[in-house]
C-alpha cells in the first residue's frame, strides 16, 4: 500500500516531465526553441523534437501563406488624375530567425504593420512613377505594375524575414468627388449615342425611300419605253399589212378609202353641206337624163 | 505550446480514467465483500485494460463522410490522406483534420453590404461599370489547402476581386455591357485559378457567375434611352422598308399594266389592219371581176349613206352663178341654218 502511494505521484511527475520535454512541430508551422530569450534551435521541418523542460520554451510561427489588405490610399499618377487604390499582399515567413529579430516578441501584428507601410510606400512609388499614367494602370500593363510592386516590396521586406509571394491591386477607382463628373460624362456620351442612332435611322430610312422612288421611276420609264417600242412595232406591222394589201391596186384603194373616209368624217347630224347637184351622184337629179 | 498543454491534459484525462476504472471495478468485482482495501482482482485489471483499449480505439478511429477527405499528420508531419469511410489514426501520435472537399462554396463579390461601392469598377476608357459576380469553389487538395493557406475564404475573395478588376480595367465599357460576359467569366476562372495555383492553395475554381455587368445606377436611364433610340432606329428603317416594298410592288404592277396595254394595242392595231386589209382584198377581188359596175355601186351606196345623214343645202348651178358673175352664196345665213338643226335636236 505505502509503495503504491509513493509510486503514483512519482509516475505523475515523470510523465509531466516527459511531456514537457517533447514537442511536435506541425506541418503548418516553424518553431524556435528559446532559452531565456536566446535562440537555441530552429525547427523548420515538421516532426517530434526535444527541449529542456522549464528552461527552454518553444515559439511557433505560421508557415502558411498569410494575407494582408492594405489601406485605401490615393495615388496621383503622372497625368495628375487621382485614383483611389487598395491592394492585398500574400506573404509567408521565410526566415524565422530574422523575423524574430526584426519584430521581437510582437510577432505577426508588428510584422503586418511594417509590411503595410512598406506596401503603401511601394504602391505610391510604382504608380506615381514618371512614365506611369492612369491609362497605364487601367490597361493590360496593370499586371506588370503589380509585379513591380511585388518585387520592390519583396526587396524591402527581406529584412523582416518575410517572403512577399504576391501583391495584387484591388480597386483602382476614381475618388468619390470625381464620380459625379464621370457619371455626367457617361450620360452625355449616351445621349450623343442615342441622337446618333435616331439620325442614322432617319438617314437609312431616307436612303431606302429615295432608292425605292428611283426604282419606281426606272421601272415605270422602262415599261413606257418598252410599251412605245411595242406600239411602234405594231404601227409598223399595220403599215406593212396595209401597204401589202393596198399596193395591189393603189388607184382603187384611193377610191375605196376616200369613200370610207367620207362616211366617217361626215357621220352624224352636226354636219351640213352646201352643194351643187353637178356631182356624179346627182347625174340623174339635175339634168333629167333618164336614158342615153 | 497549446499542443503540449493538450497532450498534458489528455494524459491527465487518461490517468483519471484508469483510476476511475479501478474504483468502479472494485465495486463491481467484489460485490459487498471488500471493506476499504482496494483489491486488484484479475477481472478488475482485465476490465480496466479493456476499457483503456476501447477508449484508445474510440479516440483513434474516425469516419470520413462521402463529401470529405481527411489529412493525417504523424507527429505533425504529413502522413496520409484519408478517404471516405472508417479511418484509423492511432492516438496520440497521429492527428487528423477533416476537410469538406466536394461541396461548393460561393463567394459573392460586388454587393457586400459593408463595402460601399464595391461593385463599381473603372474601365480602360474611364467609364464606370457596376459588376456583381459569384465565385464558386471547392477543394482539390486538402493537404495543400491546410498547409499553405491560412484563410482560404478571404484569399478566394481577394484574388477574385483583384482579377475581376484587372480584367475590367483592361477592357472598354461597351464590350463588357454587350457581348463579352461569357468571355469575362471564362477569363476570370482561368486567372483566379492561375493565381491560386501560384499559392499552391489546393483550391479549385469551379465557375464564375457574372450576375450583373451594368452601368451604374446613376446613369442607367441614359443607357436605356440609347436602347430606346436603337429601337426607334429600327422602327424607322422598317417603316422605310415597308414603304419601299409597297411602292415597288405598285410600280411593278403599273409597269406590267403599261406593257399589257401596249401589247393590247399591238394586237388591236394589227388585227384591225389585217381585217381592213382582208376586207379590202376581198372587195378588190370582186372589183377586178367587174370594175365599172362595182365602182359605181360602191360609190352610190356610200354616198347614199353619207348624204342621207347630213343637212344638205343644194344650190343649182344657175343660182350659184357662173364664174365672175354674182353669187348668192355669200348671203346665205349659214349660222341660221345650223341653229335650226341644233334646236331641232334639242327638242
Amino acid at each position: 500500500m505505502g509503495k503504491i502511494k509513493f509510486l503514483i505521484p512519482l509516475v505523475v511527475v515523470a510523465v509531466f516531465l516527459g511531456l514537457s520535454s517533447i514537442f511536435v512541430v506541425d506541418e503548418r508551422e516553424k518553431a524556435l526553441v528559446l532559452q531565456f530569450g536566446q535562440i537555441k534551435a530552429i525547427k523548420q521541418e515538421p516532426g517530434l523534437s526535444f527541449k529542456i523542460p522549464f528552461i527552454q520554451e518553444v515559439v511557433r510561427y505560421d508557415d502558411r501563406i498569410l494575407s494582408l489588405d492594405t489601406d485605401t490610399i490615393e495615388v496621383t499618377p503622372s497625368d495628375d488624375r487621382r485614383l483611389v487604390v487598395d491592394a492585398f499582399a500574400r506573404y509567408r515567413i521565410r526566415d524565422v530567425v530574422q523575423f524574430r529579430q526584426a519584430v521581437g516578441v510582437g510577432g505577426l501584428p508588428v510584422a503586418e504593420d511594417r509590411l503595410s507601410s512598406v506596401l503603401n510606400a511601394q504602391i505610391r512609388e510604382v504608380l506615381g512613377a514618371d512614365q506611369v499614367t492612369s491609362d497605364t494602370i487601367l490597361s493590360e500593363d496593370r499586371r506588370s505594375l503589380m509585379g513591380r510592386i511585388q518585387q520592390n516590396a519583396q526587396a524591402s521586406a527581406a529584412g523582416l524575414g518575410l517572403d512577399v509571394v504576391d501583391v495584387r491591386l484591388k480597386q483602382t477607382n476614381l475618388p468619390d468627388q470625381n464620380l459625379d463628373a464621370t457619371f455626367a460624362r457617361m450620360r452625355a456620351e449616351r445621349e450623343r449615342e442615342a441622337a446618333d442612332e435616331i439620325a442614322r435611322g432617319n438617314e437609312a430610312a431616307q436612303r431606302v425611300r429615295a432608292q425605292a422612288d428611283r426604282t419606281v421611276t426606272e421601272t415605270l420609264s422602262d415599261a413606257e419605253r418598252e410599251a412605245q417600242v411595242i406600239r411602234g412595232e405594231a404601227d409598223a406591222e399595220r403599215n406593212a399589212i396595209y401597204a401589202e394589201a393596198f399596193g395591189a391596186d393603189p388607184e382603187f384603194f384611193a377610191f375605196y378609202r376616200s369613200l370610207e373616209a367620207y362616211e366617217r368624217a361626215l357621220k352624224g347630224n352636226n354636219s351640213s353641206m352646201v352643194m351643187t347637184p353637178d356631182s356624179e351622184f346627182f347625174d340623174y337629179l339635175g339634168s333629167g337624163r333618164i336614158s342615153e | 505550446m497549446p499542443e503540449i498543454d493538450e497532450l498534458v491534459r489528455k494524459g491527465q484525462d487518461q490517468l483519471r480514467v484508469l483510476m476511475g476504472g479501478r474504483g468502479g471495478g472494485g465495486r463491481g468485482g467484489t460485490g459487498g465483500g471488500g471493506g476499504q482495501g482496494p483489491q486488484f482482482g484479475r477481472g478488475t485489471i482485465g476490465l480496466a485494460a479493456f476499457g483503456a483499449v476501447a477508449l484508445w480505439l474510440f479516440a483513434s478511429v474516425y469516419t470520413v463522410k462521402p463529401e470529405e477527405q481527411s489529412v493525417e499528420l504523424f507527429l505533425g508531419e504529413y502522413y496520409a490522406t484519408g478517404n471516405p469511410g472508417l479511418n484509423f489514426a492511432p492516438w496520440p501520435v497521429v492527428t487528423y483534420e477533416i476537410v469538406n472537399v466536394t461541396s461548393e462554396r460561393t463567394e459573392n463579390i460586388g454587393q457586400r453590404a459593408n463595402v460601399g461601392n464595391e461593385g463599381l469598377m473603372l474601365t480602360t476608357d474611364a467609364n464606370i461599370v457596376d459588376i456583381n459576380f459569384q465565385v464558386v469553389w471547392n477543394i482539390s487538395d486538402p493537404s495543400l489547402l491546410l498547409f499553405n493557406i491560412r484563410d482560404p475564404q478571404l484569399t478566394v475573395q481577394a484574388v477574385s476581386e483583384s482579377v475581376m478588376r484587372e480584367i475590367i480595367a483592361a477592357s472598354n465599357l461597351a464590350p463588357i455591357l454587350n457581348r463579352d460576359r461569357g468571355i469575362i467569366a471564362d477569363t476570370a476562372v482561368e486567372d483566379i485559378q492561375a493565381t491560386l495555383d501560384e499559392y499552391e492553395s489546393g483550391i479549385r475554381v469551379v465557375r464564375v457567375n457574372l450576375d450583373k455587368a451594368d452601368p451604374p445606377r446613376e446613369v442607367i436611364d441614359a443607357f436605356r434611352e440609347v436602347q430606346a433610340a436603337e429601337q426607334e432606329r429600327d422602327r424607322l428603317q422598317r417603316q422605310a422598308d415597308a414603304y419601299a416594298n409597297r411602292v415597288l410592288a405598285e410600280a411593278r404592277g403599273e409597269a406590267a399594266q403599261i406593257l399589257a396595254d401596249s401589247e393590247g394595242y399591238r394586237a388591236r392595231v394589227v388585227n384591225e389592219a389585217r381585217g381592213d386589209a382582208s376586207r379590202f382584198t376581198s372587195v378588190l377581188t370582186e372589183y377586178t371581176k367587174a370594175p365599172e359596175v362595182t365602182r359605181k355601186r360602191l360609190y352610190l351606196e356610200r354616198m347614199e349613206q353619207v348624204l342621207g345623214d347630213i343637212d344638205k343645202t343644194i344650190l343649182d348651178q344657175s343660182i350659184v352663178g357662173t364664174e365672175g358673175g354674182s353669187s348668192v352664196v355669200p348671203y346665205l345665213p349659214l349660222n341660221e341654218l345650223r341653229r335650226n338643226t341644233t334646236t331641232n335636236e334639242g327638242n
